[in-house]
């Protein structure tokens, strides 16, 4: 159903004083474009609202004269309608606010983001969609964001009743609407994680992991865990109570730790009796999953004559390359043939390779296993396992004896099973939970901020701690390697800049001198060596640093006019504006490190003095 | 969601399908309406109410009660009158010369409410902190930001000096779910020592009773929950306007689908 245009159904509406009216679309530029075309189509406002409203928006111009230049000034004033979402200024969106909380707007066109945070309802809320648009496509909205939307159905005081208004649109499904209002609201998920900072604070205050350890134990998200740890530590040492009086009955002098390691041995031979390959195919197959890949020519078909060269392997399937140029896409099984060498992926290097194949066929072709090899290897294995299994008892104990333990042993397996699974999860349930902290620590400890033996926080650590920005360990480096020193103000602004802006959001491409370019790459080069360190600890990637923020960043830290940073980045404003207060926000934060590192906390204080001028406030 | 067998109004379907008699491009503005009995019913009562003077709610007034006793978790829609509830309570505080803090997950609300508290208990009364502004830093009433307050909680730890409060309201709660900041909201509740009183004003959640029954077990204070006004201040109905500028009743008084949007939508998607 194609949504009607915005004048239309405005007029729609009215005709059943259903405004004034919150109208939800999927994304800012359909809500400017909405309120422009509403604005020009719909029959001209009495002059006596018109004046209330420029009346209005006036007296507010002079404490946020940022808003007089906008460019849906005339919009408001003529059509009674506004757009409200993240694109805008902070001051603008208040003004519409504020006009529509005195009732001088007829109707605001806003993003589903709007609906969170600031309170300003309506007689109607009306939807375009039953979905939600985001960076990579649409999905449904859910029960809870249809609650923030339609909460602003309906004034206090002012509405007997609120509507929520299912409207034509392309993505409109009236019976899911229906269904979610309906619906109970969501429940509330943890989304509790370990960052550097609360790490280095936690360890700081209370000076053992064992206890950062607890309170991560203590969150929302762990909360489960922790009953399941008590369940489960009490499980294992109700069986070692068990297997320990069994042994004291017995009177033979064997420990808890005979029992379970029997239970080890016995566990670690079934899993390698049930791994054993039983066929060829499962040998070769095997066999094939370890040695194809990338840069290596195989044989297709049972004789393993046509050559491919793989390119990628994905699920059992391979892609390559022919000889005759063309591309290939077959399950790794067809495989009959594989070659030893690995070659890179360049055209000349393919062809050169496909040359050698040829030529040296039989020598480089790999050895295929032989069920009978691969068996012999885990009849070895088996055999260690049973000869360790036998040698479990101390010699001393011979005879009828010997047999009477054994018939002990066996007959507390069961336990000592109940006993290791128990161990098992309590292990995996404290590394889910700790695991994310000690990878941080590791890091930490490589740099310097943390002495992981003595789980302690360093002098370093400690001013680590205060900084609460973006990736805190990357600018900690760039400060402890000197680079914020050689640094002016506005190559600084520009630096926080690319550290603070959402990694993929464009501010136009302005052009960067060398300076800020050099930096910029010293800058990043740290990050690689930060990056580096945490990719081997199995710390997730962080965000790359975004270029083109540093250039706008560059350009307003110079004294660039607003309306000029608007004009030559052509973004948005309400960006442009979350990226230069959260810029002066990070550079406060170097600001406050003036005991550590002075140079670079005065000069990052002038920086954000500069980036915080006006509107960004 | 998109469940199987019900049909899903797009774009497809109407591009294939020759244009529906019933439900045609826009008709010229200009046509007038006339209400049906059923337009009138589901409209009935729309309007403004008298000006009535101000009382709150039995919940506004239990939440109150519990907060002498224990920290007080208030799951309510928006526009509900939450905020009053953390509004009468500084007062009351403030008044026996005890201190608060606020804490909202954005600058625009922290700016708002300061304002607002300001001129509710004076300028002098209230500081703020947000990442780039600190004013009035010793008020007895401090605004700010979630991330300041827990950063407060870490600096208390770490040097012992307790933070100086005796209620922290954390606005917005259930931000605690947020996937990238929800984590503050967190490590604040855990922190936050057992002496302080806090109230949680959330929007309404599945698992009130849960959540609360975790701030129990974390902080060792008693919990009690208020889940909201049974109904929402001012009542909802929920309408479908159809491409034709009609207007019908989505969900009926009875809590069921209207039978006639069923079959509109049925009769568009078999047209």
């Amino acid at each position: 159903m194609p949504e009607m245009p915005p004048a239309t159904l405005l007029s729609a509406l009215e005709g059943y004083n259903l405004l004034p009216a919150i109208v939800f679309m999927p994304t800012r530029r359909r809500c400017d474009q909405a309120a422009s075309e509403a604005a020009l189509a719909r029959p001209a406002a009495s002059d006596t609202r018109r004046e209330a409203r420029r009346e209005f928006m006036r007296s507010f111009v002079e404490q946020h004269p940022e808003v007089r230049s906008h460019r849906h000034w005339d919009t408001i004033i003529r059509g009674g309608v506004a757009s409200h979402h993240a694109g805008h200024i902070p001051a603008w969106k208040l003004v519409i606010e504020k006009l529509m909380s005195a009732g001088l707007l007829d109707a605001i066109f806003a993003t589903a983001t709007v609906a969170a945070g600031v309170d300003f309802p309506a007689r109607s809320v009306v939807l375009t969609g039953a979905d939600a648009r985001t960076a990579s496509g649409w999905r449904p909205l859910s029960a809870s964001e249809l609650q923030q939307m339609t909460g602003r159905a309906g004034r206090r005081g002012r509405d007997n009743v609120g509507f929520v208004v299912a409207a034509p649109g392309l993505h409109q499904d009236p019976l899911r609407i229906a269904q979610l209002l309906k619906a109970p609201p969501d429940a509330l998920v943890s989304q509790f994680r370990a960052t550097y900072t609360t790490l280095l604070n936690l360890l700081d205050a209370f000076g053992t992991f064992g206890q950062v350890r607890e309170i991560a134990e203590r969150s929302f998200a762990h909360r489960d865990s922790v009953a399941q740890l008590t369940r489960l530590e009490k499980t294992r040492a109700e069986a070692t109570q068990k297997i320990e009086q069994r042994l004291e009955e017995s009177g033979y002098e064997l420990s808890v730790s005979t029992v379970l390691g029997l239970e080890r041995l016995i566990g670690a031979r079934a899993r390698l009796q049930e791994a054993k390959p039983q066929t060829r195919a499962e040998v070769f197959s095997r066999w094939l999953n370890e040695v194809v890949k990338p840069g290596r020519v195989v044989g297709v078909g049972r004789s393993g004559r046509r050559l491919v060269m793989v390119t990628e392997k994905r699920d059992g399937n391979v892609r390559g390359v022919r000889e005759d140029g063309s591309s290939a896409s077959f399950p790794q099984e067809r495989i009959g043939r594989v070659y030893a060498p690995v070659y890179r992926l360049r055209e000349r290097d393919i062809e050169q390779a496909f040359e050698e194949i040829h030529e040296r066929s039989r020598e480089l072709t790999l050895p295929e296993p032989r069920l009978r090899d691969v068996h012999a290897e885990e009849t070895d294995a088996l055999k260690i396992l049973d000869d360790s299994i036998d040698n479990l008892l101390p010699p001393h104990i011979a005879g009828p004896d010997r047999q009477r333990c054994t018939e002990l042993l066996w007959e507390l397996h069961e336990t000592a099973e109940d006993y290791e699974r128990a161990s098992r999860r309590i292990d995996a349930l404290r590394e889910e939970v700790w695991l994310p902290f000690e990878q941080r620590a590791r890091v930490l400890s490589v740099f310097g901020y943390l002495d992981y033996e003595a789980e302690k926080v360093t002098e370093r650590g400690r001013w680590l701690a205060d900084l609460h920005v973006d990736r805190p360990l990357l600018v900690g480096e760039a400060l402890e390697n000197g680079l914020f020193n050689t640094l002016d103000l506005k190559q600084l602004a520009g630096i926080m800049a690319a550290l603070t802006a959402d990694e993929d959001r464009d501010y136009g491409e302005l052009e960067l001198d060398d300076a800020i370019v050099t930096s910029l790459s010293r800058f990043e080069d740290i990050g690689f060596k930060v990056s580096a360190e945490e990719w081997k600890y199995g710390v997730e990637p962080t965000p790359e640093l975004n270029f083109s923020a540093a250039g706008a960043a560059v350009l307003w830290a110079d004294g660039a006019a607003w309306s000029e940073i608007v004009r030559q980045t052509r973004a948005e404003e309400g960006d442009l504006f979350r990226m230069f207060s959260r810029t002066g926000e990070a550079l406060l934060q170097v600001a406050g490190l003036h005991r550590t590192h002075p140079q670079a906390a005065q000069m990052a204080a002038k920086a954000a003095e500069v980036v915080l001028r006006e509107p960004i406030r | 969601m998109r469940g199987e067998g019900r049909k899903h109004w797009d774009r497809r379907k109407y591009r294939s399908k020759r244009p529906n008699q019933k439900i045609t491009a826009h008709p010229p503005p200009e046509k007038r309406i006339v209400p049906t009995r059923d337009v009138k019913k589901l409209l009935h009562g729309i309007g403004t109410p008298p000006p009535a003077p101000f009382k709150p709610d039995p919940f506004q007034l239990e939440a109150l009660a519990m907060l002498e006793y224990e920290d007080v978790l208030v799951t309510a829609p928006t526009g509900s009158g939450k905020t009053w509830i953390a509004r009468e309570e500084i007062r009351r505080l403030l008044g026996a010369g005890k201190r608060a803090w606020y804490t909202s997950p954005l600058k625009a609300l922290t700016n708002s409410k300061y304002q607002e508290f300001m001129d509710e208990f004076g300028p002098q009364n209230v500081g703020i902190l947000t990442g780039d502004r600190k004013e009035n830093s010793d008020a007895p009433l401090i605004v700010g930001t979630t991330e300041i307050y827990r950063n407060q909680l870490f600096d208390s730890l770490r040097t012992g000096r307790e933070v100086n409060s005796d209620l922290v309201v954390l606005d917005e709660a259930h931000y605690l779910a947020d996937e990238d900041r929800g984590h503050v909201w967190e490590e604040a509740i855990i922190l936050t020592p057992p002496r302080i009183r806090l109230l949680l004003l959330s929007a309404t959640i599945g698992n009130a009773g849960d959540f609360a029954s975790w701030l129990e077990e974390v902080r060792g204070v008693r919990c009690g929950v208020i889940t909201g006004p049974g109904k929402r201040p001012v009542p909802l109905r929920s309408a479908l306007l159809l491409p034709d500028r009609r207007l019908l009743a989505l969900i009926d008084e009875t809590g069921r689908v209207n039978p006639q949007v069923t079959q509109i939508i049925h009769e568009t998607s078999n047209a």
